[in-house]
């Protein structure tokens, strides 16, 4: 019974869908919000 | 019981397409008093006639924030639950009208005393300004026909269940109730300030009002009301436009369970709006905030679907590389281009939001016109294409037309007019926030003070956004008009996408709405039972009612 297994697991593994674009675009959101974040923080820092 | 159709049926269509009409009255001539605030504050023009600043800035805050949301968003949901669970009921769509000319006095009997000069309290009515007992009057109205079209909603849903037990409702129709069961609970808020503080001492027949009560019950509705206004455009970014672009929707349970997060997380976090209010303890405040940032998750999970939805179709057309799916995205369809354009002026809208409900950031920005910037990329960008987008198939559905080629174009280049207004009049609104400029306040060189001096170039840049903008206004004017009397005959699509995944299930539990009904209570209470209790035992004397225009 291994080999239909194998088989399934191996479909399933194909049909998962490619996201490298989007790990990259939420990893550049997230840049983009800490960036603005600590922009305004240091703005903060600086007037206290 | 009525089954689902492909399209709108025609009786509910009208229902419909009454809310959208009033919607774009109020585009119309809440933009044009837009128009006029930021040429007034560019220093470079008066109002004629002794006509308020302050009242034309109530008209738009109002007309916009207020009364196109809403009324759109109602149309919307309307067509959105026929189209997905089948024509209304007669009961149903005859509770739907009751609402609709409700809203429609109340707006009318507002926009009357606002016109007239008689209630310039800006769209917060913040007291201890006090406006004329009919504009607060005319609110409740508003407010109260909302609660009808959304009891109309309630039971259409309700009898669609009974019909199909066992069975998910269709998601757009869990999406509708969703958010009206999220606004249903936060009016309750405005409704009891409206109703109990505003009305009867407006009316002379108490003479002091507790402000910070009236002020927190506001920002107890005022938060929510953003998700209320944002829902919706999630509906079309979910539901719809993995359709138009000819893909799938990345997952039908992600989308329900983000809907479920918003309504849990978005109401009781009205203190971050009051962070530097006086009256609330630190410690209450701090709860909020903790609250505030737990609706980052659905938010970025948003985020997330979005760029897979968009990922996995450009994949599936052959795109190669980092970005290539990028390039296979229909950017000449008005339809997706709308909405994607308001989604990318999310980023820096949502990061802003982050920004003001951090306590010590808040003081950088806190009553400056970067706050009105802010909320002019959330609501007046990515809301507003978004309803813009979804205006370009769902009147040609309604009305039974077409858009035609030329009308898609005009929509691109609205778009793009709109996009480039907006960076010119919300950036430098935000660029003037960081550096001091009040929000709220007509043009003044405070005694050539160098500070203030300091903002005049941001706000001529403004007017020229503003000025932008209005364009913008007009051609959607242009636009809307012509699909709804003028378009070709024929038949538009309702678009309705379908799940990534043939065999995905959303959770039953997803439905339950006792428990999150009874979870969203049970936040609320704990969010705001003890502040509240300390705000009235341990209240100042109230204050008098104060007419400042």
């Amino acid at each position: 019974m291994a080999k239909p297994t194998t088989a399934v697991r191996q479909t399933k593994k194909d049909e998962e869908p490619a996201l490298k674009g989007t790990l990259a675009s939420v990893f550049l959101l997230g840049f983009f919000i800490i960036f603005a974040w600590v922009s305004v923080y240091f703005l903060f820092l600086h007037r206290l | 019981m009525t089954t689902a159709v492909e399209k709108v049926n025609r009786r509910d269509a009208k229902l419909a397409l009454a809310h959208l009409f009033v919607a774009f009255t109020a585009l119309a001539l809440g933009g044009f008093a837009g128009l006029l605030q930021t040429l007034v504050r560019s220093g470079k023009f008066e109002l004629p006639a002794g006509i308020s600043y302050y009242t034309i800035l109530t008209t738009h805050g109002v007309l916009l924030g207020l009364v196109l949301t809403t009324f759109f968003i109602i149309g919307f949901q309307f067509a959105a639950v026929s189209r997905t669970t089948g024509t209304l009921s007669d009961g149903s769509r005859r509770t739907g009208w009751v609402g609709f000319w409700l809203m429609t006095i109340g707006t009318a009997m507002s926009a009357f005393f606002i016109l007239t000069g008689k209630a310039s309290v800006l769209y917060t009515f913040y007291a201890p300004l006090q406006a004329h007992a009919g504009f607060y009057i005319g609110l409740a109205l508003v407010v109260v026909g909302s609660w009808v079209s959304g009891f109309a909603m309630f039971t259409h849903y309700a009898r669609w269940r009974k019909a199909h037990r066992g069975q998910v409702s269709p998601l757009l129709a869990f999406m509708s109730v969703t958010n009206m069961v999220l606004w249903l609970v936060c009016t309750l808020g405005v409704a009891a300030t409206v109703v109990f503080q505003l009305i009867p001492w407006s009316l002379g027949l108490t003479d002091r009002v507790n402000v910070l009560l009236s002020r927190t019950l506001f920002w107890y509705f005022g938060h929510p009301l953003v998700y209320f206004w944002l829902l919706p455009a999630y509906m079309v970014w979910y539901a719809v436009i993995p359709k138009v672009i000819g893909g799938k929707m990345f997952s039908d349970s992600l989308a329900r369970l983000a809907f479920i997060l918003f309504l849990l997380f978005s109401i009781p976090v009205g203190f971050h709006h009051q962070l530097l209010e006086p009256g609330i303890s630190p410690f209450w405040k701090y709860v909020q905030v903790v609250l505030t940032f737990m609706v980052i998750i659905p938010s970025l999970m948003t985020a997330f679907a979005m760029f897979a939805t968009f990922e996995s179709y450009g994949r599936s057309q052959g795109a190669t590389g980092l970005f290539g799916w990028l390039r296979k995205l229909p950017w000449s369809d008005a339809r997706f281009f709308a909405p994607f354009v308001g989604m990318l002026f999310f980023i820096p809208a949502g990061t802003g939001g982050i920004i003001n409900a951090s306590h010590q950031l808040n003081q950088v920005v806190h009553n400056t016109i970067w706050v009105t910037g802010h909320f002019h990329l959330t609501v007046a960008t990515t809301v507003v294409l978004t309803f813009f987008g979804a205006s370009y198939w769902l009147i040609p559905h309604l009305t039974g037309r077409v858009m035609t080629k030329a009308m898609n174009r005009l929509a691109i280049i609205q778009t793009i007019v709109w996009a480039v207004g907006m960076t010119f009049m919300s950036g430098s609104m935000h660029f003037a926030g960081l550096l001091g400029a009040p929000r709220r306040s007509a043009f003044s060189t405070y005694g050539n003070s160098p500070q203030a001096l300091e903002w005049i170039p941001y706000q001529i840049a403004q007017a020229v956004g503003g000025t932008i903008l209005f364009i913008g206004i007009i051609l959607i004017l242009v636009i809307v008009i012509n699909l709804a009397f003028f378009a070709p005959k024929g038949e538009t699509e309702f678009p309705i996408a379908e799940a990534a995944a043939p065999y995905e299930r959303a959770a039953l539990a997803l439905e339950n709405w006792k428990l999150w009904i009874g979870l969203v209570v049970a936040l609320i209470l704990i969010a705001y039972t003890v502040p509240i209790i300390d705000i009235i035992q341990n209240a100042p004397p109230g204050s008098k009612g104060y007419k400042l225009w």
